[in-house]
């Protein structure tokens, strides 16, 4: 049985791990079919890796995880040779340039990358500090390889293996030639390792990224690990931009519910009534509700997030509704929508109630607004009287909601 | 020559050399005199290491920095012993749950505690995705507990110390007994470890806090002392926090 690496294409970690097996000549297969989020899910998977995180090495003998780990197991498979250095300190200073790659380099700049592109919280004083620590950082690692072209040594070792694609990673996404200028030693070294043969093979091109990603926009806050990637990676980048694009002037299409046969029902003056009622909610506003509700000119909707075992942050959950109400302003005339954010801890269930004008989900939503497909959607038999009460309930913000006790709720009017 | 450890008192990644000495039978000496924040910032120890942090191991070879680097380099001071492991498969998980342990239990633990103590910037919505991220790999570590006595192997390896040295530091400062609740595996595992000889002689009567440090004012939040260089009895030594 061969060496199997389980791995979603690109993955530093998994780099490390194949520029080693490249130097000490070790045969290594990359799964094939892996698919981020689904198959580190699986049972199988998760005897390897109980936390469910990618690169795991598949062995004869075992499982591995930690790509620094199974960097040591390949860099050893083939018996001695000169990765792990030709004497008890050198072989310590090859481990202590490892960790510091990791902890001081890796793990900095991460918390500066992780929160621009959405996957972890943004905060302008955590960022100037990580970068502060990664500058701290890179300036040792500066001194050092003033007088040593090996970070160990006279020839590349695991240390120099992991740093290099720890380095590989911050120099593509937001290390700029301005940035990292001021470590010009730091510099020969990167370019010098990175054009190296059994490097090349596995990274391919190097590149230099020319701008820092900006600070991302409330809609953009996925709640991605970036150690994984993120499951939802093209809905979120699509997100950001399907919302800022500019409406090109073009004559105004009709939208086909304005040419729906006229309701009495009055979809602002719901608004108005559930907005102006401060007391007796039920007598009142939901009341009135259902004395104006006109079940041929609209619909009752329920809806249900798809995915909630990803709701484990609060924060993350309400940005991600948050996000989705944002993305319906352009139904904001032909629809009214609740949505109640369950549970008193993650995963927390995020169920809607939405009335729309017209007998289904209007089309031009369903295909404007990717969030629709992330719920499943049914309609409201109101001649059930358990379902109208739930309408009811949901309208009203009751409280506990299906047992749970409601960490948010929010409105679309 | 001896093996010279240079370090404050208390530090939990100098424990993990110490504790690995006393299972490998290394004598290591603590450098005398040794003052944080002055001593780490002679030309003299930046020659050791450029950035300045501590432990860091001085050997008639060369220095070693790093606490988990160390104490690598410890455990293999007197030759093969079973710390290691006695297969390339049981040396790698040794390697995997040392890297977890810092990466996934340690790093986590050590952003929730931090900005509490001042010595980093605070922030609601980190810290929670911080104990999000703790809760997570200690799930993980309670699955492997659950039908492990050991990380890896039947007796105690590398993994265990560095593994215990960092439950320590969290036991001590923030993971209350109401949280560790939630993984009784690891409580199990913590407490027999804690209480093995080699460990007692260096971490000494283990225990665990009884309250999550509260939130910091604004006074205490403008110190940016760094968590790995600062002792966790931040009390005795907030007057530490100078500016590096």
């Amino acid at each position: 049985m061969a060496l199997v690496l389980h791995t979603y294409k690109g993955n530093k970690g998994a780099f490390k791990a194949l520029v080693a097996a490249e130097y000490a000549g070790v045969k290594i297969e990359e799964a094939a079919d892996f698919q981020m989020g689904v198959t580190n899910k699986s049972p199988e998977f998760l005897k390897m890796n109980p936390i469910g995180k990618v690169p795991v090495l598949e062995t004869p003998e075992g499982a591995i995880f930690e790509s620094n780990a199974i960097a040591r197991y390949v860099s050893r498979k083939n018996g001695e040779n000169s990765l792990n250095g030709s004497s008890l300190i050198e072989y310590a200073q090859i481990e202590q340039w490892i960790d510091f790659s990791s902890l001081e380099i890796d793990a900095n700049m991460l918390k500066w990358f992780a929160p621009r592109l959405g996957y972890a919280p943004f905060s302008a004083p955590a960022e100037e500090a990580a970068i502060s620590a990664l500058k701290r950082g890179l300036e040792a690692l500066n001194t050092h390889l003033a007088s040593n072209t090996y970070l160990v040594g006279h020839s590349v070792t695991l240390a120099d293996i992991v740093t290099i694609c720890n380095l590989n990673l911050g120099f593509a996404t937001v290390m700029t030639k301005k940035f990292t200028s001021a470590f010009p030693h730091v510099e020969r070294y990167f370019w010098t390792m990175v054009n190296q043969p059994n490097f090349k093979k596995v990274l391919g091109d190097a590149k230099q990224t020319e701008a820092v990603p900006p600070v991302p926009t409330k809609k953009a806050a996925q709640p991605a690990k970036p150690k994984e990637e993120p499951k939802k990676a093209a809905p979120a980048a699509e997100a950001p931009k399907a919302a800022d694009e500019e409406e090109a002037p073009k004559p105004k299409a009709k939208n086909p519910l304005d040419l729906l046969p006229p309701s009495p029902m009055v979809l602002d003056d719901w608004k108005r009534l559930y907005s102006n009622t401060k007391s007796n909610f039920r007598e009142v506003a939901i009341k009135g509700f259902w004395d104006m509700y006109d079940p041929e000119g609209y619909s009752l909707w329920f809806c249900d997030y798809k995915y909630n075992d990803e709701n484990m942050v609060s924060f993350v959950t309400l940005n991600k509704v948050g996000g989705f109400l944002q993305r319906m302003d352009l139904a904001r005339k032909y629809a009214f929508g609740k949505m109640l954010i369950c549970g008193s801890e993650g995963p927390f269930k995020v169920k809607g109630l939405w009335i729309f004008r017209g007998p289904e989900i209007p089309k031009f939503i369903m295909d404007e607004v990717y969030d629709m497909e992330l719920y499943e959607w049914t309609k409201v038999d109101i001649s059930d009287e358990a379902q109208k009460e739930r309408v009811s309930q949901m309208i009203e913000d009751a409280e506990p909601f299906e047992g749970e006790a409601l960490l948010d709720a929010k409105c679309f009017k | 020559m001896a093996l010279v450890l240079h370090t404050y008192k208390g530090n939990k990644g100098a424990f993990k050399a110490l504790v690995a000495a006393e299972y490998a039978g290394v004598k290591i000496e603590e450098a005398a005199d040794f003052q944080m924040g002055v001593t780490n910032k002679s030309p003299e120890f930046l020659k050791m290491n450029p950035i300045g942090k501590v432990p860091v191991l001085e050997t008639p070879e060369g220095a070693i920095f790093e606490s988990n680097a160390i104490a690598r380099y410890v455990s293999r001071k007197n030759g093969e012993n079973s710390l290691n492991g006695s297969s390339l498969i049981e040396y790698a998980q040794i390697e995997q749950w040392i890297d977890f342990s810092s990466l996934e239990i340690d790093a986590n633990m050590l952003k929730w505690f931090a900005p509490r103590l001042g010595y980093a910037p605070f922030s609601a919505p980190a810290e929670e995705a911080a104990i999000s991220a703790l809760k997570r790999g200690l799930e993980a570590l309670n699955t492997h507990l659950a039908s492990n006595t050991y990380l890896v192997g039947h007796s105690v390896t590398l993994a265990d110390i560095v593994t215990i040295c960092n439950l320590n530091l969290g036991f001590a400062t923030v993971m209350t007994k109401k949280f560790t609740s939630a993984f009784p595996h690891v409580e199990r595992y913590f407490w027999t470890m804690v209480n093995q000889p080699n460990f007692k002689k260096v971490l000494g009567d283990a225990k665990q806090t009884d309250a999550v440090p509260p939130v910091p004012t604004k006074k205490a939040a403008a110190q940016p002392a760094k968590p790995k260089e600062e002792p966790k009895k931040a009390v005795q030594l907030l007057h530490l926090l100078i500016r590096e």
